[in-house]
C-alpha cells in the first residue's frame, strides 16, 4: 500500500512538472502570432479618394486579372455610398490589412499571419478551411473558396495578367495588398507607390488616380503628405481594428469642377 | 544462383529507382524558368504571355503590318518608307530595315532589359508612346490633349486595350458594340437624366456628341483613307457637332446636311445604352429577416388542440348525452 | 446474399430493424460524405455569409452533449459519490461517441480535411479555436483511456487478448487521476467553444463574456440528461441494460436544480439585449425572438429546454414517475441542440455593413442542403449505432456491476431495478 501511495505522488509529480515544461515552452516561443502587427522599416497603407472614385470598377477588375480571383470572389469590392451634393459617391473595399487583424488572431493554424510591413498574409498552405476568420472579419474581406477556380479568367489579358497562383479548393482568400509586386519593386530598386511595377494592381489601374499607395513610415510620400492635408477617415473604426486604408471624403466642391452633363 | 523470381524482384527494384529518379529530376524541371530569349520576335514573348499574344493577333495591331487593304494601298504608293515608320517595328529610314513586321511587342515594350523576367519589361501608358504613331490631328492626340480626360493624367489606355487595339470591356465582358457604355461605367452621374431626354429617345448616345468627327475642321482635309481618321478626342461637342442634326433649325448656316440625313448608325450605336451598374454588393441579402415558418407554431398548436380534447372528451360526450336525452324527453312529451 | 440473410436472421427482431435502419441512414451519411469530399463544399448551403451551418451545430452539440462525461466522472471519483459510478461509467461511453460524433462532423466541415493534423501541429496559441483543438484532442485520449475497462468488457478481446484486456481493465486504478485531467480539459473546452463565438468584436450579437459561461452550463445540463435519458431508454428497452432507477431520479434532480440558474442567466442573457439599440445585436435578437429563429427559440429552447423540464424534474410526483422523467430529459436535451442553433444562426444571419455612417443592417437565409442533413443524419446514426452496440456488447447501461473498489460503499437502494 505504501509503495502504491509513493508511486502515486511520483505520478502527479511528473506529470505536473512536465505539463509545466511544455506550456512554458510553448509560451516563450510565441513570436509568431502577437496581438498586434509588429513595426518593420516600411508600413504601407493606402488611402482611396472618394471625390474621385466614379465607380467604375476597373480596380476590381485589374485585381481579378493580377491575382487570377474568380469572377465572384472579388477581393476588391466597390458599392455605393449614398449621394453628397447631388453627386453619387463610391466606397471601394480592398482587405484592410488591421493593425489589430480580427482575423490573425482567431485563426488556430497561424495561416493569417503579420508582416513586419504591416500586411496580413495569407499561408494558403497552411490553412484548413475551418472559416474562422471569415466570420470574425468585420468588413467581409474575406471570400472562400467553395470550389477550386477552373477555367478562363475572363479579366484577363484584358486587365493584366495572373502574377500569383490560384488558391485551391477549400482556403479563404483575400486581398493581399499586392505584397508579390511590393516585394519585386523593391528587389529592382523601385519604390511602392511611385512605380507601377512595384504598386498593387487596382492603384495602377484606377484612371481618376482615386488610389494612392505609399509608405507612412516615410514622411514624405504621397499617403503621409495627403493624410497630413486632408480629413481623412477609416472604416469601421469603433472596432479599432486598425485598419490601413484610408478614405478621403467626398468633397462636393471638388466633384463639382467635373464636367457633367 | 538467385531463384528467377528473385532476379525478378531486384530487377523490378532497380526498375522503380530508376523510374522514379527519373521522374522526380523531370518534374523538377518544370520549375526552372525559362531561359531569358533573345530580343526578336512576338513568339518569344508569346512563349510567356500567351494570352496577350493572342489578343494582340486577332485586334488591329496585330494585323498592322499583314492588312491586305493596308498591304495594296501601301503598295499602290510605291511602299514608302514613311509608312513603316508606324507599320512596322522599329523600322530604321536610313537603312530601310524594319526589325519586325508589324506593330509587335517592341514597338511599346521597348527597350527590354537584360535579363527579363528578373527585370521588368517597360510599360508606359504615356500619351506620347501612344502618340509616337497616333499622332496629330490624324488619329486624334492632338485634340485629346485639350480634353478634360487628358488634364486630369488619364492616358489612352483607360479606354483602350492597347493589345487588342479596341475598347475595354467591362460588365459582364461582353464586346461593346458600342463605346458609349464605357463613358457610363465612369460617367455615372451623366446617366441620372440623359435617358429621360429627347435626345436618348431618338437613339443619340454619347459618342454621337462628344466623339464626332468634326467636318470643317483640320482633318477634313485628310486625304488618307477612313483607316488614318479618328474621331475628335477632345470629348468637346462644338456647334458643328449640332448642326449635324440641327442645322436646318440653327440659324448659322454651314457645312451641314439635313437634319434626319446624317444617320445615326455613322456616328455609332443605335440605341441609348444600358447604364453600367456598379458592382454593388451582390451579398444575398435583404432588407427584412425571412419572416417566421408558422409550421412550427401550427404544429404546437395542433399537439395543444389534441391534448385539450383528450382532456374535454369525457365532458364533451356527457354534455352530449345529456343534451341529446333531453331533445329526446322534448320529443317523447310532445308526441 | 438474401438466402445467406435469411439464415442468419431467420426472424426481424427490432434489434435488427433498428440496425438496419441506423445503418441504411450510415449509409446515405457515408454517400454524402463522400460527395462532400470529392465535389468539396459548393454542393453545400454554406455560404460566405454563413459559414457555419448544421455540421458546426451537430459538432457543438455533440460535444456539449457529452459533458456528462466529465461532471459524473468528477462526481464519482472527485467529489466521492461512488454510488453513481455505474451511470459515470454509461457516460464515459457517451462522451466517447460524441467525442467521435464531433471529429466526424468536424472532418466533413472543414475545407480542407486532409490538412487537419494541422491543427495539432501549428499553433496559433491566440486563437480560442486553437484552444479547444487542443483540449479536445487531448481529453479524447483521457476519454479513451477512461474508457479502457469499458472496451474491456469486449467478450471477443478477453479471449483473444486477455493479458491485454486485463492491462486495460487496470487503468480504472488511474480514474482520479483521469477525472481531474478531464474535468480541466472538459471546462476549458465547454467554456472556450462559447468564447469562440464571444470574442468576435465584429459580431455584436455574440460579443458578449457570457456566452463562454452559457456554453459551459448548457452543456452540464444537456450532458448529464442525455446520459440518464440514454440509460433509461436503453433499460426500457432491452432487458440487457439494467438501472437503478432511485440513482437516476438523484440524478435528475440536480439536472432540475441546474436548470434554475441556467434559465436565469439564459433569460437576462436575451432580456439584456433588448436595452439600447445597437446595430447587429438588436437585429439578432429580432430575428432570435421575433424573426425565423422564434419558434425554436420560444418553444423549443426556453419553454420545452428549460421551464417545462425544470417543472417537471423539480415536482416530484413527475418526477418519479419514469415517462416524465424521460420526457423532461429528452426535452432538456433538445433545448441545448437548439440554443446552439440559434445562437450560430443569430450571429450569422444578421449582416451589418462595413460602410461608413450608421451602420445598416441586411438578412440573409439559411437552410441545409440535402447533401448537409445527409451527411449530419449519417453522424447521428453513427452515434447511435455505436451506443446501441455499447450497451448489447459491453454492458454500458448495467447498474448491477460495480467496480470491486467501491462495491465497499453501501448503496441505499434496496436492489437494482429493472427500469
Amino acid at each position: 500500500m505504501s509503495d502504491a501511495n509513493f508511486s502515486r505522488r511520483d505520478f502527479i509529480k511528473l506529470t505536473a512538472v512536465g505539463a509545466a515544461a511544455v506550456a512554458g515552452t510553448r509560451l516563450v516561443k510565441e513570436a509568431r502570432a502577437s496581438s498586434s502587427s509588429p513595426a518593420g522599416e516600411h508600413q504601407w497603407a493606402m488611402v482611396i479618394d472618394q471625390s474621385k472614385c466614379t465607380g467604375c470598377n476597373y480596380c476590381t477588375l485589374a485585381c481579378q486579372a493580377h491575382n487570377d480571383t474568380a469572377p465572384e470572389n472579388q477581393w476588391n469590392v466597390v458599392s455605393e455610398a449614398g449621394e453628397v451634393g447631388g453627386h453619387k459617391t463610391y466606397i471601394a473595399r480592398p482587405c484592410m490589412q488591421c493593425a489589430k487583424a480580427p482575423c490573425v488572431e482567431v485563426c488556430m493554424v497561424g495561416a493569417s499571419y503579420y508582416r513586419d510591413d504591416g500586411i496580413v498574409m495569407m499561408d494558403y498552405d497552411k490553412c484548413i478551411g475551418c472559416r474562422y476568420c471569415e466570420a470574425a472579419c468585420p468588413y467581409q474581406a474575406r471570400v472562400f473558396n467553395w470550389e477550386k477556380f477552373e477555367g478562363k479568367n475572363p479579366a484577363v489579358p484584358e486587365w493584366g495578367s495572373p502574377e500569383v497562383e490560384r488558391r485551391p479548393r477549400g482556403v479563404p482568400e483575400k486581398c493581399s495588398f499586392c505584397y508579390h509586386r511590393i516585394d519585386r519593386g523593391l528587389e529592382l530598386g523601385l519604390i511602392p507607390g511611385v512605380d507601377a511595377d512595384a504598386t498593387p494592381a487596382c492603384v495602377g489601374a484606377c484612371p481618376t488616380g482615386a488610389r494612392m499607395f505609399g509608405d507612412l513610415n516615410d514622411k514624405n510620400s504621397l499617403v503621409s503628405l495627403v493624410l497630413k492635408e486632408h480629413a481623412s477617415y477609416r472604416l469601421r473604426d469603433d472596432l479599432a481594428t486598425g485598419p490601413r486604408v484610408y478614405y478621403l471624403p467626398a468633397d462636393p466642391k471638388e466633384m463639382d469642377t467635373e464636367v457633367k452633363s | 544462383m538467385f531463384t528467377r523470381f528473385k532476379r525478378l524482384s531486384i530487377a523490378l527494384i532497380f526498375a522503380l529507382a530508376a523510374a522514379g529518379g527519373t521522374l522526380m529530376v523531370a518534374s523538377a524541371q518544370d520549375a526552372t524558368p525559362p531561359a531569358p530569349t533573345p530580343q526578336g520576335s512576338e513568339q518569344d514573348c508569346a512563349a510567356c504571355h500567351a494570352d496577350y499574344q493572342m489578343s494582340w493577333q486577332s485586334g488591329l495591331h496585330g494585323q498592322a503590318g499583314d492588312d491586305p487593304v493596308f498591304l495594296k494601298a501601301w503598295e499602290d504608293q510605291g511602299k514608302p518608307g514613311a509608312c513603316l515608320i508606324c507599320h512596322d517595328t522599329g523600322y530604321d529610314p536610313a537603312t530601310g530595315i524594319s526589325e519586325a513586321k508589324g506593330v509587335t511587342c517592341l514597338a511599346c515594350h521597348s527597350p527590354a532589359p537584360d535579363n527579363h523576367p528578373a527585370n521588368n519589361m517597360p510599360v508606359d501608358k504615356s500619351t506620347d508612346l501612344c502618340g509616337k504613331c497616333h499622332s496629330d490631328s490624324r488619329f486624334a492626340s492632338d485634340n485629346w490633349m485639350m480634353s478634360a480626360h487628358y488634364q486630369r493624367a488619364m492616358t489612352c489606355s483607360v479606354c483602350h486595350n492597347p493589345h487588342s487595339a479596341g475598347m475595354k470591356t467591362v460588365e459582364g465582358f461582353a464586346t461593346t458594340e458600342d463605346a458609349s457604355s464605357l463613358c457610363q461605367n465612369c460617367h455615372k452621374d451623366a446617366m441620372d437624366n440623359f435617358p429621360s431626354s429627347k435626345h436618348a429617345e431618338a437613339g443619340v448616345t454619347c459618342v454621337n456628341c462628344h466623339l464626332g468627327f468634326n467636318v470643317g475642321s483640320a482633318d477634313a482635309n485628310v486625304d488618307f483613307a477612313d483607316a488614318h481618321k479618328a474621331p475628335d478626342h477632345s470629348f468637346i461637342p462644338t456647334l458643328e457637332t449640332c448642326n449635324k442634326c440641327h442645322s436646318t433649325q440653327m440659324h448659322a448656316p454651314g457645312q451641314s446636311v439635313a437634319a434626319a440625313a446624317i444617320k445615326i448608325e455613322e456616328a455609332g450605336g443605335t440605341s441609348t445604352p444600358e447604364p453600367t451598374p456598379v458592382q454593388v454588393s451582390t451579398l444575398p441579402v435583404t432588407n427584412e429577416p425571412t419572416p417566421v415558418s408558422p409550421v412550427g407554431y401550427a404544429g404546437l398548436a395542433g399537439l395543444v388542440g389534441l391534448a385539450a380534447g383528450m382532456v374535454l372528451a369525457p365532458w364533451l360526450e356527457r354534455f352530449y348525452h345529456r343534451v341529446s336525452k333531453q331533445h329526446q324527453h322534448e320529443e317523447e312529451h310532445h308526441e | 446474399m438474401i438466402a445467406k440473410l435469411r439464415a442468419k436472421f431467420p426472424t426481424t427482431t427490432p434489434w435488427i430493424t433498428w440496425l438496419g435502419a441506423l445503418g441504411l441512414l450510415l449509409a446515405i451519411g457515408l454517400t454524402c460524405g463522400i460527395l462532400i469530399f470529392w465535389r468539396g463544399l459548393a454542393i453545400t448551403n454554406l455560404t460566405d455569409l454563413v459559414p457555419w451551418g448544421l455540421w458546426i451545430t451537430i459538432d457543438l452539440s455533440s460535444i456539449a452533449l457529452s459533458a456528462g462525461a466529465f461532471s459524473l466522472c468528477a462526481a464519482v471519483y472527485l467529489a466521492g459519490l461512488k454510488r453513481y459510478e455505474p451511470v459515470a461509467r454509461t457516460a464515459t461511453f457517451i462522451g466517447l461517441i460524441g467525442y467521435s460524433m464531433a471529429m466526424l462532423s468536424l472532418m466533413l466541415d472543414i475545407g480542407r480535411p486532409d490538412r487537419f493534423w494541422h491543427a495539432l501541429v501549428y499553433w496559433n496559441t491566440h486563437s480560442l479555436l486553437w484552444e479547444v483543438t487542443m483540449c479536445v484532442c487531448l481529453y479524447l485520449i483521457v476519454l479513451v483511456l477512461e474508457a479502457m475497462p469499458i472496451l474491456a468488457k469486449l467478450e471477443w478481446l478477453r479471449k483473444r487478448f486477455p493479458k491485454i484486456t486485463a492491462k486495460m481493465e487496470h487503468v480504472h486504478h488511474y480514474a482520479p487521476y483521469l477525472a481531474i485531467a478531464g474535468l480541466c480539459l472538459s471546462m476549458l473546452h465547454q467554456s472556450s467553444l462559447g468564447a469562440v463565438y464571444g470574442v468576435l468584436k465584429a459580431r455584436p450579437f455574440w460579443y458578449k463574456p457570457e456566452m463562454a459561461a452559457l456554453f459551459m452550463f448548457s452543456a452540464l445540463v444537456g450532458g448529464i440528461s442525455l446520459t440518464i435519458f440514454a440509460s433509461m431508454l436503453s433499460a426500457r428497452l432491452t432487458p440487457k441494460a439494467r438501472v437503478n432507477d432511485t440513482l437516476l431520479e438523484r440524478v435528475a434532480h440536480f439536472v432540475g436544480w441546474a436548470l434554475v440558474p441556467y434559465l436565469y442567466i439564459r433569460t437576462w442573457d436575451w432580456l439584456a439585449m433588448t436595452y439600447t439599440y445597437q446595430p447587429g445585436r438588436s437585429e439578432g435578437l429580432d430575428v432570435m425572438t421575433k424573426g425565423p429563429l422564434s419558434f425554436n427559440f420560444w418553444i423549443v429552447e426556453i419553454l420545452f429546454g428549460a421551464i417545462v423540464p425544470m417543472i417537471l424534474l423539480l415536482k416530484q410526483g413527475t418526477r418519479q414517475n419514469r415517462f416524465w422523467r424521460m420526457a423532461a430529459l429528452a426535452m432538456v436535451v433538445g433545448g441545448v441542440i437548439a440554443y446552439r442553433w440559434d445562437i450560430n444562426l443569430g450571429g450569422f444571419l444578421v449582416v451589418v455593413s462595413y460602410l461608413p455612417g450608421e451602420a445598416t443592417v441586411a438578412y440573409t437565409s439559411y437552410f441545409p442542403s440535402l447533401v448537409e442533413i445527409g451527411a449530419g443524419l449519417g453522424v447521428i446514426a453513427f452515434g447511435l449505432m455505436a451506443f446501441s452496440l455499447g450497451v448489447r456488447y459491453l454492458k454500458v447501461v448495467d447498474h448491477r456491476y460495480v467496480a470491486q473498489e467501491h462495491e465497499t460503499v453501501k448503496s441505499e437502494a434496496p436492489e437494482t431495478v429493472l427500469a
